[in-house]
């Protein structure tokens, strides 16, 4: 294949601006010094091949072409995941312990109680700019000096407190998405809906293979020695290989993986005490972090409870996206200054639009 | 015995006293100097309350970065919705840190509204304890469990007994917990001597501590309990909790 010219070396041919065609009637350079690119960046000095600069594989598989859409990719991949993603984002919250709820009836209902504590959306992730739609939300709160200063470049722009975790829940499309900035309470769930309730389990350190994989061990007597709990072999000799098969279950660090609770009925949502209840058990010791989001393999809530949840949102807080867009440029002032080291210039005027004489004020420690 | 050795010993060094002022003085300093924040700026428009976070170089003490802190998110206002409903608050005050024990305070004020299984077995003088010998009634009839009480397991809504008995000469132990709807009623049979000095008589299951049947002890105490109705004129236990036995 022949060499192709860059683009940058015809484009100006084929869109001549009015500005370049009057500077060619005027000076009317030669052919070769339009075509030519004034430095070098091609050559053997720089490596040289005969191949496009970029493969282009669908090239020939175009849409327009009739041919079915492709099985894999980005767009694939979504389309795919559409019935198995959640139509709403999920919560973070706090585990606070088991207790049990009584029913009526004499029924007793084990449960678990899991606390939102100042529960606020910090991002939302697009299709376009990250290749799935999903909402980043942020739990509790985290003191600054324990903040580094990337995340603490993050939440300014963002009008944020910093938050102590940040966790991504997909959603299914556009309509998932929610305002930067608002607070989810537990009513964004309602009584009787099914959710999934993610969280690492009790770490148990190394355990061996008798409690982690439930292997039998072997027999007390009959001549053991020290062998009771052994694993035994753990691979065929000779012949059959010799060696340890991939995935060979072993003693090893148990526990503290992320275990799914999956199609838990949510028993009671309270905002006063901040909580949501839900039925039986969930992984994890108390005060771990759970993700709380709409079951995937139960229906979802009822569209009119979706549009009114969401509603509530925009009446809770109807200046969400005002405030963002002002820490954004308060942002950008601050990053330039930061940049410039003109900073102490900034927080001087503060400190001085806080109270007057305030500079001289000794500064409160964190 | 170590006469001489404290005899010996200086009452106050130089050494340890200036060491002990520079480990008094330095978190304080170096905390100083690492990281400070700024008076708070009110808020602006929408831009939220916030002060400043500053980083300053060890070196040469100056700031090196300062980052804006905004405030913790205010309260959440309560919706119009909820407000027409019942609330009178404007917004919603900050959840507990700890939700558990008021979450459990509700729940027995629902299944105990007249408070007599709490008085039961709060730990006063008049309470059941272990070592006592207690009769449950059961909500859809049945023969009511009596037994010596091993254990009182404390958990708020899910606090439980355990009860021991010999039902033709076989031991057996049932659990009940005590805000459960099917259990109509507990009752104190008798009282132990003696206060129990374990929390849970699990020992009373071996054959050497065992105490077998209680059917004599239930049928004293209904015996009296009957003579003492007769005398009141009116068959209520002073311990009957729940509902009224029929």
């Amino acid at each position: 294949m022949a060499p192709q010219l860059p683009t940058r070396c015809w484009r100006q041919l084929q869109q001549p601006s009015l500005q370049s065609l009057t500077l060619a009637l005027t000076r009317r350079p030669s052919p070769s010094a339009l075509l030519l690119p004034r430095t070098t960046t091609r050559g053997v000095k720089y490596g040289w091949s005969t191949l496009p600069s970029r493969a282009k594989p669908t090239r020939f598989n175009q849409v327009s072409s009739g041919l079915p859409a492709p099985t894999t990719g980005p767009a694939a991949a979504l389309k795919r995941r559409e019935r198995t993603t959640p139509m709403r984002t999920g919560v973070l919250a706090i585990k606070k312990g088991m207790t049990a709820f009584m029913g009526k009836t004499g029924s007793r209902i084990p449960c678990t109680v899991l606390q939102l504590d100042k529960v606020q959306t910090v991002a939302n992730k697009t299709r376009a700019s990250n290749g799935y739609f999903a909402v980043q939300v942020g739990l509790g709160e985290r003191r600054a000096d324990n903040v580094g200063a990337p995340m603490l470049g993050y939440f300014e722009a963002k009008g944020l407190a910093p938050k102590r975790v940040l966790a991504e829940f997909h959603v299914r499309d556009q309509s998932g998405l929610l305002p930067v900035g608002v607070q989810l309470m537990p009513d964004w769930f309602h009584v009787g809906q099914w959710v999934d309730v993610r969280a690492n389990s009790h770490g148990k350190g190394f355990a061996g293979g008798m409690k982690k994989h439930g292997f039998k061990g072997q027999g007390a007597s009959h001549g053991n020695s020290l062998s009771h709990r052994a694993i035994g072999t753990t691979g065929p000799s000779q012949g059959g290989g010799s060696r340890v098969l991939p995935g060979k279950k072993m003693p090893g660090r148990m526990g503290n993986e992320r275990v799914t609770m999956q199609n838990l009925p949510v028993l009671m949502v309270n905002n006063e005490l901040g909580i949501v209840v839900v039925k039986g058990c969930v992984a994890g010791p108390k005060g771990c972090i759970v993700k709380i989001q709409d079951a995937v393999k139960k229906p979802p809530p009822a569209q009119e409870f979706i549009e009114a949840s969401r509603k509530v949102l925009d009446e809770r807080f109807p200046d969400a996206a005002e405030t963002l867009t002002a820490a954004r440029v308060k942002h950008l002032q601050l990053k330039e200054m930061r940049k410039q080291g003109r900073i102490e210039d900034i927080l001087a005027a503060g400190v001085v639009e806080g109270g007057a004489g305030a500079v001289a004020a000794p500064e409160v420690t964190v | 015995m170590n006469a001489a050795p404290l005899a010996r010993r200086p009452l106050g060094c130089l050494k340890a006293s200036l060491r002990q002022a520079r480990q008094q003085r330095a978190p304080a300093f170096l905390a100083r100097q690492l990281s400070t924040v700024t008076p708070k700026v009110p808020s602006t428009g929408a831009l939220p309350e916030h002060n400043f976070f500053r980083m300053i170089d060890k070196k040469t003490k100056k700031t090196r970065s300062a980052f804006a802190i905004y405030a913790q998110p205010p309260p959440v206002p309560v919706t119009t919705a909820a407000k027409a409903t019942a609330a009178k608050a404007t917004v919603l005050p900050a959840p507990p840190p700890d939700p558990m024990p008021l979450l459990d305070a509700e729940q027995i004020k629902r299944m105990d509204p007249t408070g007599a299984r709490t008085a039961l077995f709060t730990k006063t003088r008049y309470a059941a304890r272990v070592g006592d010998v207690l009769q449950v009634t059961h909500r859809r009839g049945g023969e009511p469990f009596a037994g010596v009480c091993l254990a009182i397991r404390r958990n708020g809504i899910d606090t439980a007994i355990l009860l021991r008995n010999h039902l033709s000469k076989v031991g057996v132990e049932m659990w009940y917990k005590i805000y459960n709807r099917n259990v109509a009623g507990i009752e104190i049979v008798k009282r132990r001597a003696k206060r129990a000095r374990r929390a849970k008589l699990t020992y009373m299951r071996q054959p050497k501590h065992d105490m077998g049947s209680v059917a004599d002890l239930v049928f004293a105490w209904k015996k009296t309990r009957k003579v003492i109705g007769s005398r009141a004129g009116a068959g209520k236990g002073v311990q009957a909790v729940g509902k009224k036995r029929k």
